[in-house]
């Protein structure tokens, strides 16, 4: 083998051109495609591309059906961002307090059970659940003298439901998160606040909550990223965004233009404008991180 | 019990007390309390899996009873057989573990060497190399959905294992940023003393780098093929035939066909068999996992 050929087979590129051209072909060159889709007519089967302009845009934002899943998206932003953090927050605080170390496990091993699952395993199980005539769930309500619900086909509460099962599929990680931040807090200072007299209420939210601030940030992050790119696989199985789309969001409406009517161009179009969105939110994040954020 | 944990907690005895401790007794009633807790936590949590379970194992006759009992009277395994004869669940099974078993591979295939460049290597180019891989984790998966299915479809791979598998694995930007924060913990003279003696980098990855970094390699591996095992929207798309389906989509279909009223046994069978690698996964490589997460959101 000659030199040459040897320098190459250790060439760095061999070991990381690989991902680099991975990242490029399926993340960002499908990220610019997208962009110029929107702009386009395009047909998968005649394979012809009429030019658009932003008529896509301008369509989808007249439309009354993106109103109501962009309106939907933020309820359930609205509902899940507190439920998702707040909860887990709590439950982290109150776990890292058990003093009984095996009991604590086993209690983090079973509050992030479910979100091992899949979407739509969880939906599945809470289908059934949910079931109007012989779920569970009318059942205990029937017991409890509580009329038979509609859980998934009432539209003033198939989006409340879709939100239950998103939030027990999910807030596990959340949990998990804020666990290995409290755990990384140092027992001194925990313990200097505990000597000056702090209870363990005051020690939670004046010492502990400032020092896992990022990790609060970055759950508040995971949060949204389910909302806007992980939830379709429970509005799916649950709803199909319905009843009269009261539980459909962004992704579901995207994915009903592209997939159900293969309009490419218009769902181009609305994938560009969740982009905006959650990168507009990220930058949101970082913005109030800077000032808020002890990154310590 | 929390009495008897408090007398042997290490750091409770050995911290010096400023002022008076408060009653122990009140302490141990706080404690009791969060267990308390903690135990109705958990059941409220775990209950629609029990019920799941319940389900599944309960003869057909046992299912539409209203009833709150945790579990039939009369065990069967005839929802798993009843399963298997309305659709091809055996198959979705297989498929479940070829996509996400290709996807875990091919993921780390890619993220063991990029990783070990970004964390050991220096290279011109090297920073933006990293920048373009990892930066990939801020792209919402959304955007890239039209365009990598119209591809799928034109070089004739829509409706295969395959379509569904590699477009995914370009996703790997988390496993070679978390993969390289480990190869770059490891001291760099561990590498000197290899160079010295002719170990080329190859030899320095596998032989030198590798084996002391198994910890981190193990909880990618788990993650990944958790995240594929779950996938919905793109395996969704991209296979249509029945028998093609993994078990995630194939749920779907199976709750939306048969009659109205539902195989509500067998469908809560399969939820069980969809559930259980993932589970199995989950207690078994805990540890790995944990720690996976916990650097997902710490840093």
């Amino acid at each position: 083998m000659t030199l040459a050929w040897r320098r190459l087979g250790q060439s760095p590129w061999l070991f990381a051109g690989p991902a680099v051209a991975a990242a490029i072909a399926f993340v960002w060159l499908p990220m610019v495609s997208t962009l110029a889709l929107s702009f386009f007519d395009w047909s998968l089967l005649r394979h012809e591309a009429t030019w658009r302009g932003l008529d896509h845009y301008r369509g989808t934002l007249a439309n009354p059906d993106f109103h109501l899943a962009l309106a939907n998206t933020g309820l359930y932003l609205a509902a899940l961002l507190p439920l998702q953090v707040g909860v887990p927050l709590v439950l982290a605080f109150a776990l890292a307090r058990v003093r009984a170390k095996t009991a604590g496990r086993l209690y983090r091993t079973a509050l992030f059970a479910p979100s091992v699952l899949s979407f739509p395993v969880a939906a599945v199980v809470w289908l059934w659940l949910f079931n109007p005539t012989v779920g569970f769930l009318n059942t205990l309500t029937g017991s409890l003298g509580v009329p038979p619900q509609r859980w998934l086909s009432d539209p003033d509460l198939a989006i409340w439901s879709v939100i239950a099962v998103t939030f027990w599929k999910s807030f596990g990680l959340n949990l998990l998160i804020f666990l290995a931040a409290l755990a990384n807090v140092p027992a001194d200072v925990t313990e200097a606040a505990r000597i000056d007299g702090a209870g363990p209420f005051r020690q939670a939210v004046d010492i502990e909550l400032p020092l896992i601030s990022p990790a609060l940030f970055f759950a508040v992050v995971t949060t949204i990223i389910i909302v806007l790119d992980e939830i379709v696989g429970a509005v799916d199985v649950l709803t199909e965004g319905g009843p009269y789309r009261t539980s459909s969001n962004l992704l579901y409406f995207l994915y009903e233009r592209g997939f159900r009517h293969f309009q490419f161009g218009e769902a181009a179009a609305v994938a560009m404008l969740i982009a905006v969105l959650v990168a507009g939110v990220t930058w949101a994040q970082f913005r109030f991180g800077e000032r808020h954020v002890h990154y310590d | 019990m929390s009495t008897t944990t408090d007398a042997v907690a290490p750091g409770h005895r050995t911290v010096p007390v400023a002022r008076p401790a408060r009653p122990a007794a009140r302490r141990a009633d706080g404690q009791l309390v969060l267990h308390a807790a903690f135990v109705v936590a958990c059941l409220v949590t775990l209950f629609p899996l029990a019920w799941m379970l319940r389900t599944a194992f309960a003869p057909s006759h046992d299912v539409f009873r209203a009833t709150l009992s945790l579990w039939p009277d009369h065990a069967t395994l005839g929802n798993f057989t009843a399963a298997f004869r309305l659709h091809p669940v055996g198959t979705w099974f297989a498929n479940s573990v070829v996509v996400a078993g290709a996807i875990t591979l091919g993921k780390l295939a890619l993220s063991v060497p990029a990783g070990f460049a970004f964390g050991v290597m220096t290279f011109r180019g090297r920073d933006a190399a990293f920048v373009l891989v990892v930066g990939t984790m801020t792209v919402p998966y959304v955007i890239t959905l039209l365009p990598t299915y119209v591809a799928v479809a034109s070089i004739g791979l829509y409706d295969t294992l395959t379509g569904a598998i590699v477009p995914v694995i370009g996703h790997c930007g988390f496993v070679v940023f978390f993969l390289r924060q480990a190869f770059k913990s490891l001291p760099r003279e561990l590498f000197e003393a290899a160079r010295i003696d002719g170990a080329g980098p190859w030899r320095q990855m596998l032989g030198i780098a590798l084996p002391n970094i198994w910890g981190a390699v193990a909880a990618m591996a788990v993650l990944s093929f958790l995240g594929a095992w779950n996938l919905y929207l793109w395996p969704h798309l991209i296979l249509d035939a029945s028998e093609h389906k993994t078990l995630s989509i194939g749920l779907k279909l199976f709750a939306t066909t048969g009659e109205q009223g539902g195989e509500w046994g067998p469908l809560m069978a399969t939820a069980l068999l969809a559930a259980l690698p993932v589970v199995v996964l989950y207690l078994v490589a805990q540890r790995q996992l944990v720690s996976a997460f916990a650097t997902s959101g710490v840093r």
